[in-house]
C-alpha cells in the first residue's frame, strides 16, 4: 500500500487520513486494517462489492462509528477523539437518507441548517438542485431522482470542506445518474473534497480522480484510475467467440492468460500486435475462421477481477 | 434548546400533515364517549300497559297517566299484556274493571317481578299517581303539594363524566406509546435517525425535541377532547388545571419510558406492534378506564395496582370529578406511583436504547 513517503503523499496525510483502522461486528470483521489518505480538491472513490466494508469505513469519519483501533486526522484534529468535529464540518448523504417524510422541501433544508452554525442559504440550494418546482412539495411526493438531490443538498448545507456520498446513484436511472455525477464534479470544481463509494465500475472510472479497491475490510489497492489500470492489467484483452477450438496451453507469442468467460475465450497478452499476428497465422494454417474476434484494452473491471478474484457483480 | 425546538416544530408540522393519524387519534376516544354517553343518559320511564273496556272513563285515566312523563303508555289487550309483563318486555300492566258499578273501581296493578328494583318503582309510582288521580277526578282541596326543583349547578354522576377522564388517561398511553415507539423504530429502520447523528445535533437534542412533542400534542389532544365532552356531550367536569396538568405530564412520560424501551428492542415498526399492544391491552380493560377497579376479583386488583395507567386513571379522575381536592394525599399518591415507574423505565430505556 502506497503510504506515507515522498512530498506529494506528506501533503494528504495532513488533510485526512485514516492509518490501520480496525472496525468488528461481533465476530465480522468489517474494516480490517484500512490506510487511507484523501487530498483536498479531489473526488476518492471507494469501490468494492456490497459487504466490503466501504460504508462502514465512510461512517467511522463521518464521526457516525467509533473505530475498535486505528486514527483518522483531519487536518489537526483527531476525529476518533472528537467526531463532533466530523459532524460540524463534513457534509454526508447516507446510503439511505431519508427525511421527514411530511416536511416540505425547503423545511427539510431548513431544519438541517438550524443545526450548524455557518450554512448555505437555503434557495441557493435549492436552485442549485433544481428543485425549485418541488420546493413546497412534501418529500413523500418526490422521485428518486428529487429525493437524491435533496439529499445531496441537505449534506452541502453546512458548506462543508468535505462530502461524503455513500452510493449516490443507487437505484436511479441514467439520466439521473449522469445528473449526479455533473453535480459531484462541481463539488470539486468549488474546490471540495468529495468521498464516494459506488459498486459502479464505469462509475469508479469515469468520475473519481482518486480510487480505492476494497473487499473483505481491506484495502487492496489504491491510485488514479488509468494508473491502476495500466499498473495492474497493463496488456490488452483479445476476446473470440468459443467456438473456436483453441486450446488452454496454445502458445503465442506475448500470451500471458486465457480464460474461458461464458461464450467467450478471452486471451490477455502483453503484446496485442504480436499476439494478434501470430493469432491470424495460427487460424490460417488450421483454416479455422476466427469468429467473434474483437479487442478491448483493460477496464478497472478486470483489475477488480484480478484484484479480488471475483466480479462486483456476484 | 434551539435545535431542540426547531425538531419539535418540524414533526408537529408533520403531524398537522397527518390528516389520516390525526382522525384515529380523536375518532376512537370520541365514538367511546359518544357511544357509551348514550347508554348511560338514556332517560329511564316504565313500560306501563293498561288493559281493559276500550271506551268508558277508563279513557280518562290512560290519558291522566298518558300525562305523567315517568310512564310510556299503552293500551292492549288483557292476555297480551300480561304475557308481555311475564317476559319482562314491560314492567307492569293495570287491569281495568268494566265502569258499569260506581267508583270506587277496583284495578289491579301486575307487575314483573323479577327485577326488585324496578318492580317496586313500578308500583310506588302507579299507585302514587292514582291518588293524584284521584285528587284530580273527585275535585278535592290538596293538603299537601310538592313542587319539584332541580339543584343549581348540580352535578350529575353519568357514566360519561366516569368515562372522560379513562378516555384522557388511555389517550395519553396510546399517543405516548404509538408516537414514540412506532416512529422511532419507523425512523430507525429507514435512517432517518442516522442522518440527524452525521449533524451536529446531540442525540439527546433530538430525543428532547421528540419527547416535547409528544407532551404538546398529549396535552392538546386531551384538552380537545375535554371541550368535546363538555361542549357536544354534556360531560360535566372539574378542571384544576396545575394538579391535573402535572398528573398528565407525568402519566405522559412514563408511556413515553415504555415507549423508548420498546423502541430499544423492536428492530422493526412491524415488531414493535404487537409488544405495544401485549403493553397497552391488559392496561386497557384492567386500570379503570371502563369500570371501576374495584369491581374487580381480588387476584386481578392485586395486580392491578402494580400498573402505571392504573394510578393515572385514578388521579385524572379523581380530580376531574372533584372527588380528590388538588394535591390531596390520593392525588400525590398517584403522582408518587407514577414517578417510581417514570424513573425506573426512564432508567432501563437509556440502558436498552439503541440508535440502530
Amino acid at each position: 500500500m502506497p503510504a506515507s513517503q515522498g512530498g506529494i503523499h506528506l501533503a494528504r496525510s495532513e488533510f485526512l487520513c485514516l492509518k490501520d483502522v480496525h472496525k468488528t461486528y461481533g465476530a465480522v470483521r468489517a474494516v480490517d486494517g484500512v490506510d487511507l489518505g484523501i487530498e483536498p480538491g479531489r473526488i476518492f472513490g471507494l469501490l468494492g462489492p456490497n459487504g466490503a466494508g466501504k460504508t462502514t469505513t465512510l461512517e467511522m469519519i463521518e464521526g457516525l462509528r467509533r473505530p475498535d483501533s486505528g486514527t483518522i486526522t483531519y487536518g489537526e484534529h483527531d476525529l476518533v477523539r472528537q467526531p463532533r468535529v466530523a459532524r460540524e464540518r463534513f457534509g454526508v448523504q447516507l446510503q439511505t437518507s431519508a427525511f421527514f417524510e411530511l416536511l416540505r422541501v425547503d423545511e427539510t433544508i431548513d431544519l438541517f441548517a438550524s443545526f450548524y452554525r455557518h450554512t448555505l442559504p437555503t434557495e441557493t440550494l435549492i436552485e442549485r438542485f433544481e428543485l425549485g418546482e418541488k420546493r413546497k412539495a412534501y418529500v413523500q411526493h418526490l422521485s428518486g431522482g428529487q429525493r437524491q438531490r435533496l439529499a445531496v443538498a441537505v449534506a452541502l448545507v453546512n458548506d462543508p470542506e468535505v462530502v461524503f456520498l455513500d452510493e449516490p446513484t443507487a437505484g436511479l436511472d441514467p439520466q439521473a445518474r449522469r445528473n449526479v455525477w455533473d453535480s459531484v464534479r462541481q463539488l470539486r470544481e468549488e474546490g471540495r473534497s468529495v468521498v464516494l463509494t459506488t459498486h459502479y465500475m464505469d462509475e469508479a472510472e469515469a468520475l473519481c480522480d482518486q480510487l480505492a479497491v476494497m473487499d473483505h475490510g481491506r484495502v487492496l489497492d489504491e491510485g488514479q484510475p488509468k494508473e491502476l489500470i495500466a499498473r495492474r492489467m497493463p496488456g490488452a484483452f483479445i476476446e473470440l467467440s468459443s467456438e473456436v477450438p483453441i486450446a488452454d496451453d496454445v502458445s503465442l507469442p506475448g500470451l500471458e492468460r486465457l480464460t474461458r468467460e461464458g461464450p467467450k475465450t478471452v486471451l490477455m497478452t502483453q503484446h496485442l500486435d504480436e499476439t494478434l499476428a501470430a493469432l491470424a497465422e495460427w487460424a490460417r494454417a488450421r483454416d479455422v475462421p476466427l469468429t467473434g474476434l474483437a479487442t478491448r484494452s483493460a477496464t478497472l473491471e478486470d483489475v477488480f477481477l484480478h484484484l479480488t478474484g471475483r466480479s462486483l457483480r456476484d | 434548546m434551539r435545535q431542540l425546538l426547531t425538531v419539535t416544530e418540524a414533526l408537529l408540522r408533520t403531524l398537522v400533515r397527518n390528516r389520516q393519524a390525526l382522525f384515529w387519534t380523536f375518532f376512537f376516544p370520541v365514538m367511546l364517549m359518544v357511544v357509551f354517553g348514550f347508554l348511560g343518559n338514556s332517560s329511564f320511564k316504565l313500560n306501563l300497559l293498561v288493559a281493559g273496556p276500550a271506551n268508558g272513563p277508563e279513557a280518562k285515566i290512560v290519558q291522566a297517566y298518558e300525562k305523567i312523563p315517568y310512564f310510556k303508555v299503552k293500551r292492549t289487550s288483557r292476555q297480551r299484556a300480561l304475557h308481555l309483563v311475564r317476559l319482562g318486555q314491560a314492567d307492569a300492566v293495570l287491569l281495568l274493571p268494566p265502569a258499569t258499578t260506581p267508583p270506587p273501581w277496583h284495578a289491579t296493578l301486575v307487575y314483573n317481578s323479577a327485577n326488585m328494583q324496578t318492580a317496586q318503582q313500578a308500583v310506588s309510582a302507579v299507585t302514587s299517581a292514582a291518588a293524584q288521580i284521584n285528587l284530580a277526578m273527585t275535585g278535592q282541596h290538596p293538603f299537601l303539594v310538592v313542587k319539584p326543583q332541580a339543584a343549581s349547578g348540580s352535578r350529575s354522576a353519568t357514566y360519561l363524566d366516569f368515562l372522560l377522564p379513562g378516555v384522557l388517561a388511555l389517550m395519553a398511553m396510546q399517543n405516548s406509546l404509538f408516537g414514540v415507539a412506532g416512529s422511532l423504530t419507523r425512523w430507525k429502520e429507514k435512517g432517518v435517525l442516522r442522518r440527524f447523528l452525521a449533524t451536529p445535533l446531540r442525540p439527546v437534542q433530538f430525543l428532547g425535541g421528540v419527547v416535547l412533542y409528544q407532551l404538546v400534542f398529549g396535552i392538546l389532544s386531551a384538552a380537545l377532547i375535554v371541550a368535546i365532552a363538555v361542549v357536544f356531550l354534556h360531560a360535566t367536569v372539574v378542571l384544576p388545571l396545575l394538579p391535573l396538568l402535572a398528573t398528565v405530564i407525568l402519566g405522559m412520560a412514563t408511556f413515553l419510558a415504555i415507549g423508548f424501551v420498546i423502541a430499544g428492542f423492536a428492530k422493526t415498526e412491524e415488531a414493535s406492534m404487537p409488544i405495544i399492544n401485549v403493553v397497552s391491552f391488559p392496561m386497557m380493560f384492567l386500570s379503570g378506564v371502563f369500570f371501576p377497579v374495584t369491581t374487580l376479583p381480588p387476584f386481578l386488583r392485586s395486580i392491578v395496582h402494580f400498573l402505571p395507567l392504573t394510578y393515572l386513571v385514578d388521579g385524572v379522575r379523581g380530580l376531574m370529578s372533584g372527588q380528590y381536592a388538588a394535591w390531596a394525599p390520593a392525588v400525590q399518591t398517584d403522582i408518587f406511583a407514577l414517578l417510581v415507574w417514570f424513573v425506573l423505565l426512564a432508567i432501563v430505556s437509556t440502558r436498552s436504547w439503541r440508535w440502530e
